[in-house]
């Protein structure tokens, strides 16, 4: 599903009262996202990037703009009927039900609209089907057992598990005692002609009642102006075996198919999280979305989330909108990532290109860690100077004036590196941090805005305290518009 | 830390334990004492024994006159229980219903939230005798209410109405008087309750009514066992209700005694120049028993039930 943000617009009224200005929390939003993508929004806190995501869910209505789901405008539609599923922040699990409750309750709420199949039909034909296969039907039933005893429940679920089939087919299947007979094959073709029969009269009560079956089951009933016959559509809940299977399934592919039975507050914070995404996962929405879902959780176990959200949103193909601060957690798993300010959209890349290619001093800034260290500058003549340094020509015309200049920590090579393509700075070098694959240098320079240069360079370089002469890697060097903070190509 | 300034937290507790052991711990045992001595004199102590007569007297099980079985049937046991049990078991899961109801009523509408808690908390500050009175003459002979349904005449709290009808307003004062506590708690319990809550059941597209019987009503389930253990105990012990409505406990349906609870029944028998102090504190006693009986059942039954 393609999602469609057109000049999205979110204001919270102030007070003028009290003399509170309004809020725009969302300004002018406009994001389009591809169907399958996993896409970031990336921001500080209060840049508007959560409300964004809850106005994609329905949850705050929007002040102006649109929100499109492929060819369906939902910007007014009510949150159940947009087919997404939202992971909270804080998960919101509902704390009095169990964990297969939780994942459940969407499901009880759900109605489909399917064409109607003689069940009965349907139960009969694939227990027909099946008894084909009654060597492994026996297997699967013996190898069931617990401490040599065949068990019920554990070899219907064996077999659930084996055909894919609902229990209340399986059940019967096991009832047959196939397990148990001398000949299997004997009882099974006895069994086979049994349902056959009993096939063949379900067929015939529905003939009588005027209406056919096709070849799957489906109920042909004629329609009332013509002698056609037609599948008939009926709206209704989903059984007990159907969410059963779906609960089972959602378990399955967060990895909590043992806690089903518990309450969320006997679960951790990582188990909490993929009970949250299960719940939300569980009515196959078409859209999933995640609200700092990784907030809560301690560093390792972050990691590790957050790889198990990109294994599901990859095995699942739904769209996803993964709102977070951490600039980490979106460049890993994500396929793009908006950086926003202020309620607005600051660029829109691949995680990569973010970094590379800032479009201005804000994404520069968001970043990278250590930061980027931006200096003042100045266009002269096609130079780019930080003070008395030239450190870059340009063959394009720039226009003369103060600039910004960003260096990236990685972008400094001393002096005997060969590597270094734009030209040098002189910085004043005050500690230097052994960090094991690499060497922190803190530095200073007097046009430099902030406390300290940090800068990152190989531990092979035999790097000393007091004034030195660095190269710079043009590609990590960015020049920014004083005023606009945009930024300037050379 | 902890064991040297224990001293401290006893001195601070002192004069509250004091006053707590002189009227409250000692009256309670002292009942307990008195509701087993015969033929017991408040004003010298006097008393001729240990017996379990004042319980069978109470209970109907003894003969009041020896050799009149009549004598046995007590008004206790005829009236004052009965009626007790059928004021609490109306007026108990109503009035937690309806306060239930109209607290996430006014939980849920947006304008004029504040007013609307401030009209319904009214009555908890009104006096119980004022709306008493004010009860007894909207169901009088020619009041408000028999005006309004066109049913003049018709008795419902004057000397001469029937015990149905007296029982009937009775029932409806109470669960008016219970209301606003109620409300008030719920409302505090239904605030408290993360909004998030909500969001989710919205994206899980529950309906309303389902959201409200599934979340808000067990995420509000310590608040409920709280009010339903106190009402219980509260409407057990009504009796303020039938003197501020009647000021008497009879009706025109016979008995004289027939609107008796069982604590009325209890200060009844401390009427008079020569009380029945051992009787009294035996219905006292029995009161308590039955109290503690229902708080139990309360407590097992909410275990499983009671989110917390």
């Amino acid at each position: 599903m393609e999602i469609k943000l057109k000049d999205l617009t979110k204001v919270f009224p102030g007070d003028k009262k009290k003399g509170r200005k309004d809020t725009i929390a969302v300004d002018d939003l406009d994001v389009d996202i591809k169907d399958g993508e996993l896409i970031g929004l990336l921001g500080p806190s209060g840049c508007g990037k959560s409300t964004t995501l809850y106005m994609v869910a329905g949850l705050l209505e929007p002040t102006s703009g649109e929100i499109w789901f492929g060819d369906e405008e939902v910007t007014h539609l009510a949150p159940e009927k947009r087919g997404i599923g939202l992971v909270f922040q804080n998960y919101a699990l509902y704390p009095h039900m169990t964990v297969y409750k939780n994942i459940s309750f969407p499901l009880t709420n759900l109605r489909v609209e399917e064409n109607i199949k003689d069940e009965k039909c349907v139960k009969y034909a694939k227990i027909i089907e099946l008894l084909k296969d009654t060597k492994t039907i026996v297997k699967v039933i013996v190898g069931s057992n617990i401490d040599g005893k065949v068990n019920k429940s554990s070899a219907v679920n064996a077999l659930c598990e084996k055909y894919h089939i609902a229990s209340g087919v399986s059940l019967e299947i096991f009832k047959l005692g196939l397990a148990q007979a001398e000949n299997p094959e004997e009882l099974a073709k006895v069994k086979t002609t049994e349902y056959q029969t009993k096939l063949d009269e379900e067929i015939k009560k529905v003939e009588r009642k005027g209406k056919k079956l096709d070849k799957e089951y489906y109920v042909l009933s004629k329609d009332q102006n013509s002698d056609v016959f037609k599948k008939t559509l009926k709206r209704r809940k989903l059984s007990k075996d159907e969410i059963d299977a779906f609960v089972r399934e959602a378990a399955r592919i967060v990895q909590i198919s043992d806690y089903l039975d518990r309450k969320p507050n006997e679960l951790s914070g990582g188990q909490q999280q993929r009970v949250a995404i299960a719940r939300a996962l569980v009515k196959k929405p078409k859209v999933l979305l995640l609200d700092e879902p990784l907030s809560n959780l301690d560093a390792r176990l972050r990691i590790q989330t957050r790889e198990e959200i990109r294994r599901i949103q990859q095995a699942t193909h739904i769209t996803t909108i993964f709102v977070t601060h951490d600039q980490e957690e979106a460049m890993s798993i994500c396929d793009d990532i908006v950086v926003m300010k202020t309620g607005a959209e600051m660029q829109k890349d691949k995680p990569q290109d973010v970094y590379k290619d800032p479009k201005n001093l804000f994404v520069a800034k968001f970043l990278g860690t250590p930061p980027i260290n931006v200096f003042e500058g100045e266009i002269k003549k096609n130079a780019i100077y930080v003070g008395e340094d030239k450190i870059l020509t340009s063959d394009k015309k720039l226009k003369d004036g103060p600039v910004y200049v960003g260096i990236r920590p990685e972008g400094f090579l001393v002096t005997t590196d060969k590597k270094a393509t734009a030209g040098e700075i002189t910085l004043d070098v005050k500690e230097v941090l052994t960090m094991g694959r690499d060497l922190m240098l803190v530095c200073a320079n007097k046009n430099f805005l902030g406390e300290r240069i940090k800068l990152i360079v190989d531990s092979d370089v035999n790097a000393k305290v007091g004034k030195t002469e660095f190269k710079l890697r043009g590609n990590k060097v960015f020049i920014f518009d004083k005023k606009t903070e945009e930024r300037i190509y050379f | 830390m902890e064991s040297k300034n224990n001293w401290k937290a006893w001195l601070y507790l002192a004069p509250v334990l004091i006053l707590m052991a002189i009227f409250t711990f000692y009256p309670l045992i002292n009942t307990f004492v008195i509701s087993f001595l015969k033929d017991f004199d408040y004003r010298s102590g006097a008393n001729s024994g240990f017996t379990f007569d004042n319980y069978g007297l109470v209970l109907g099980l003894v003969e009041k006159v020896p050799g009149i079985p009549e004598s046995k049937i007590t008004e206790f046991v005829q009236y004052a229980l009965p009626n007790t049990f059928i004021i609490t078991f109306i007026t108990v899961p109503i009035s937690i219903l309806l306060s239930l109801f109209i607290a996430i009523g006014i939980n849920s509408v947006k304008w004029c939230k504040k007013f609307l808690q401030t009209i319904f908390f009214m009555p908890y500050v009104t006096n119980i005798i004022a709306v008493g009175m004010v009860f007894a003459v909207i169901f009088g002979d020619y009041g408000i209410f028999n005006n309004l349904f066109g049913i003049t005449g018709t008795k419902w709290v004057t000397e001469s109405a029937s015990w149905g009808n007296s029982m009937i307003v009775l029932c409806a004062y109470i669960i008016w008087c219970a209301l606003p506590y109620k409300i008030l708690i719920f409302s505090s319990g239904l605030q408290n309750i993360d909004k998030q809550y909500y969001d989710a059941a919205k994206i899980d597209g529950s309906p309303k009514w389902k959201t409200t019987l599934k979340i808000t009503i067990p995420l509000l389930s310590p608040q409920i066992l709280y009010i339903m253990i106190t009402s219980f105990i509260g409407a057990f012990k009504e009796y303020n209700a039938v003197i501020g409505l009647f000021n008497r406990n009879y009706t025109a349906s016979g008995n004289v005694h027939d609107l008796t609870t069982v604590v009325y029944y209890i200060y009844s028998q401390l009427e008079g120049n020569n009380p029945h102090m051992q009787i009294a504190a035996a219905g006292a006693v029995i009161l308590f028993a039955i109290i503690m009986v229902f708080t139990v059942i309360q407590m097992r039954v909410s275990k499983k039930r009671v989110h917390y």
